[in-house]
């Protein structure tokens, strides 16, 4: 849970770094107050929770399903861990990374009242290296409970970003609070390149 | 406005010449304030928790301490419980265990310290297996890993 | 002909460096003595001897010639390996090893140093407890005293207690100073920021674990000083990864770069030092009138505390560790200590003096104890 949080706690602030400003003009839009602003951001944080919840129920089927063996459930989990792991620590020294977001395709709807609902899906449905642990992480839980636990956590961790969302106009050093979110967001890669390590050691030390 | 400045400037940097000049004649009796703050004490984690009971014998004591399920915000499922033999610990332990205080045994603990050999049989679901098995200053100090659920 | 008497206006005369040196002379002369010199045993005698000499004709030094780092260098390296080598020599009389074992955790006998502070700061505020297996007060390196230390100097200093204080930042330094050259040049600016990323990391992991996780997980320093007994494959990956942490952040990045790696792009506490640089009396100034834009001090600046953008703003970032490299690096004297407040350009000498005292006088305070230890170690071993 520890590690979903902060999994969920570095990517958010890097998720929200890249998307944030793609998403705060269609959350913001045509808002007329705090309150409007609430409503909007409620929407999009309980379609990413519901979204969320549905994935934690698939992933440890899943995990049920094809990790069945103790040695395949520490080596699969381990490889896999350090490939997304590898991926988000690229995705947070690369020099070639662009705010570029798939929000953007939310620019295609009209429907206004429909935004923050397609927002919270493109967001917590964006094919990120961070979600594709969180899925492994689901998938390597003993009980179902603990895999839904696993993504609360990380919802929570990635949520609390957005919750400044509509003072974001007001914040300043925005690069550097991006900075500091995308190289958190490559320290986390590393504790889970070393989780997976460690997953796949120990599964061949116990065989 | 700019003199104002500039004698304040003086003035902190001058407090702070102050400041570092009685740091270390005073470390002693600072250090000792500022251990009395209520922040200023260990985690029962690091500690092993306040003795709950001491099971005396004629010359080894046996302190069995308070569960230590401690948490951010509030206490986690898994924790432990310390027990410490002090006094001449024999060579071989062998103790049963009722940690919780009802009356009934929870696990037994069995220590070689010779081969440094510990085994635990579990009388109690929530009681899950050693964590620590190891020597100490004082005689042996054990940590079985507990469960609330 | 300009520049020439720039260069030379910090440097005193014979007689008033000595004069300037007096108050540094008596001061250390009480703390390192007690007032009463004891040569009973030769060995410490001469290592209390050779500490104080060695203080004075550093602080000495700085008032004649003008020049800053090069001295501080000195005393804050031989700092750094000295107190490595008390540690060493402790745990090994202690324990007979350099590892600490279950027994020492469970005891509550691991030495405290100041990097553990970020991690103690989120548990101590809401479970009202500290989360290390140390001594709160009494013994050696408790917590107590040096939390107070390093808040006490913080205030005072900021940043400045990573160059004047702490007794890791000298192995960086150290290395960095090897080469005359650097190999490698070109640094991405985001780095920087790789300690606060740190920081929000370890003070979160610490919280939510209650567990050290900086310590336990990440400090290069685990080399030269105390680790953990290696007896399974977690505590292997830990040793694993200070060792390399250590080879890579502390010795191979410095020796390339010129640039304290360790310090820049590691250390949690140097992020909340940074922070400090905030409110503490002292500061880094550029007279942007006297500046011709060389730009050395950038190139020289072992922390990355200054960019080509804020000398053309004459400002200095808030990375500063106040070492003075820049401003022995700088023929027009352009970037100088001084003190908030007080305009840039003005009042030189006096920030400067004020700022030497201060902070001189904190590290060779805070460093005499292990570096007599440590000489009077070596003097037993050679007579």
């Amino acid at each position: 849970m520890t590690e979903s949080l902060i999994l969920g706690l570095s990517s958010g602030s890097a998720c929200l770094a890249t998307c944030g400003m793609v998403m705060f003009p269609y959350l913001m839009a045509g808002s007329a107050g705090v309150k409007k602003i609430a409503v909007d951001l409620t929407l999009f944080l309980l379609t990413r929770f519901i979204v969320y919840f549905i994935l934690a129920t698939l992933a440890w089927y899943f995990g049920r399903t094809i990790f069945s063996n103790p040695f395949i459930r520490n080596i699969v989990p381990g490889i896999l861990y350090i490939v997304f792991a590898v991926l988000l620590v690229w995705y947070s020294i690369s020099k070639s990374r662009k705010p570029d977001c798939p929000a953007k395709i939310v620019k295609t709807v009209n429907n206004r009242r429909l935004i923050p609902i397609l927002l919270g899906l493109v967001n917590s449905l964006g094919f990120c290296p961070a979600l594709f642990i969180i899925l492994t992480q689901g998938a390597t839980q003993r009980t179902l409970f603990r895999s839904y636990l696993a993504f609360l956590a990380f919802f929570i961790g990635s949520s609390l970003w957005f919750l400044p969302l509509p003072l974001a106009g007001k914040i300043q050093k925005k690069e550097v609070l991006k900075n500091i979110g995308i190289l958190a967001t490559g320290l986390a890669g590393i504790i889970f390149m070393i989780k997976g390590l460690t997953n796949i050691i120990g599964g061949i030390i116990n065989g | 406005m700019k003199n104002v400045r500039i004698i304040a400037g003086i003035c902190w940097a001058i407090a702070g010449l102050i400041l570092i000049i009685i740091l270390f004649p005073g470390l002693n009796s600072f250090s000792v304030s500022f251990s009395k703050l209520p922040f200023m004490k260990l985690n029962p984690r690091y500690t092993g928790g306040e003795i709950a009971t001491q099971l005396i014998s004629e010359k080894c004591t046996l302190d069995i301490r308070k569960p230590v399920f401690s948490g951010l915000l509030k206490e986690r499922n898994s924790g432990f419980v310390q027990l410490d033999w002090h006094g001449t610990v024999p060579g071989i332990i062998k103790d049963s265990i009722d940690y919780d205080n009802d009356g009934k045994k929870d696990f037994c603990i069995e220590v070689n310290r010779a081969k440094s050999e510990s085994g635990i049989q579990l009388y109690n679901s929530k009681v899950k297996k050693i964590l620590i098995s190891t020597p100490a200053s004082y005689g042996w100090a054990v940590r079985v890993g507990l469960s609330k659920e | 002909m300009d520049n020439s008497l720039k260069t030379v206006a910090l440097r005193k005369s014979f007689g008033k460096s000595l004069l300037y040196t007096l108050p540094m002379f008596l001061i250390t002369f009480m703390f390192i003595t007690g007032g009463k010199p004891n040569f009973s045993d030769p060995a410490s005698g001469l290592a209390m001897l050779t500490v104080f000499l060695l203080v004075n004709v550093l602080y000495f030094s700085m008032h004649f010639t003008g020049k800053t780092d090069k001295y501080r260098a000195i005393l804050f390296i031989i700092f750094a390996m000295s107190l490595s080598y008390t540690l060493i020599h402790n745990m090994l009389q202690v324990r007979q090893s350099m590892s600490f074992s279950q027994a020492d955790i469970l005891e509550c006998k691991i030495p405290f140093c100041h990097l553990v502070i970020p991690m103690m700061i989120l548990p101590a505020a809401f479970t009202k407890s500290i989360i290390f297996p140390g001594s709160i007060i009494g013994g050696f390196a408790n917590i107590s005293s040096m939390v107070v230390l390093w808040v006490i100097a913080t205030i005072v200093l900021g940043r400045g207690f990573c160059s004047w204080g702490c007794f890791y930042g000298g192995w960086d330094d150290g290395f960095s100073r090897l080469r005359k050259r650097r190999v490698i040049k070109n640094i991405s600016e985001l780095w920087k920021w790789m300690p606060f990323a740190v920081l929000i990391m370890v003070m979160l992991s610490a919280a939510l674990t209650l567990m050290p996780t900086y310590c336990s997980w990440i400090c290069p320093f685990k080399a030269v000083t105390e680790f953990e007994k290696v007896t399974s494959v977690e505590s292997a990956t830990k040793a694993g990864i200070f060792l390399s942490l250590f080879g890579g952040l502390v010795i191979a990045l410095p020796v390339m770069t010129k640039k304290r790696t360790q310090c820049s792009f590691l250390c949690p506490l140097g992020a909340i030092n940074s922070l400090s640089n905030k409110i503490t009396p002292f500061t880094v100034k550029i007279d942007k009138n006297s500046c011709n834009e060389c730009f050395k001090c950038v190139e020289v600046c072992p922390l990355f505390a200054i960019t080509r953008e804020d000398v053309k703003k004459g400002n200095v970032s808030l990375f500063c560790s106040k070492c003075g490299k820049c401003v022995d690096a700088c023929s027009r004297k352009a970037i100088h200590y001084g003190i908030k407040g007080i305009p840039a350009g003005t009042m030189k000498n006096f920030s400067r003096n004020l700022f030497l005292f201060v902070s001189f006088l904190f590290m060779a305070i805070f460093s005499s104890g292990s570096i007599i230890s440590t000489f009077q170690g070596l003097f037993k071993l050679i007579f």
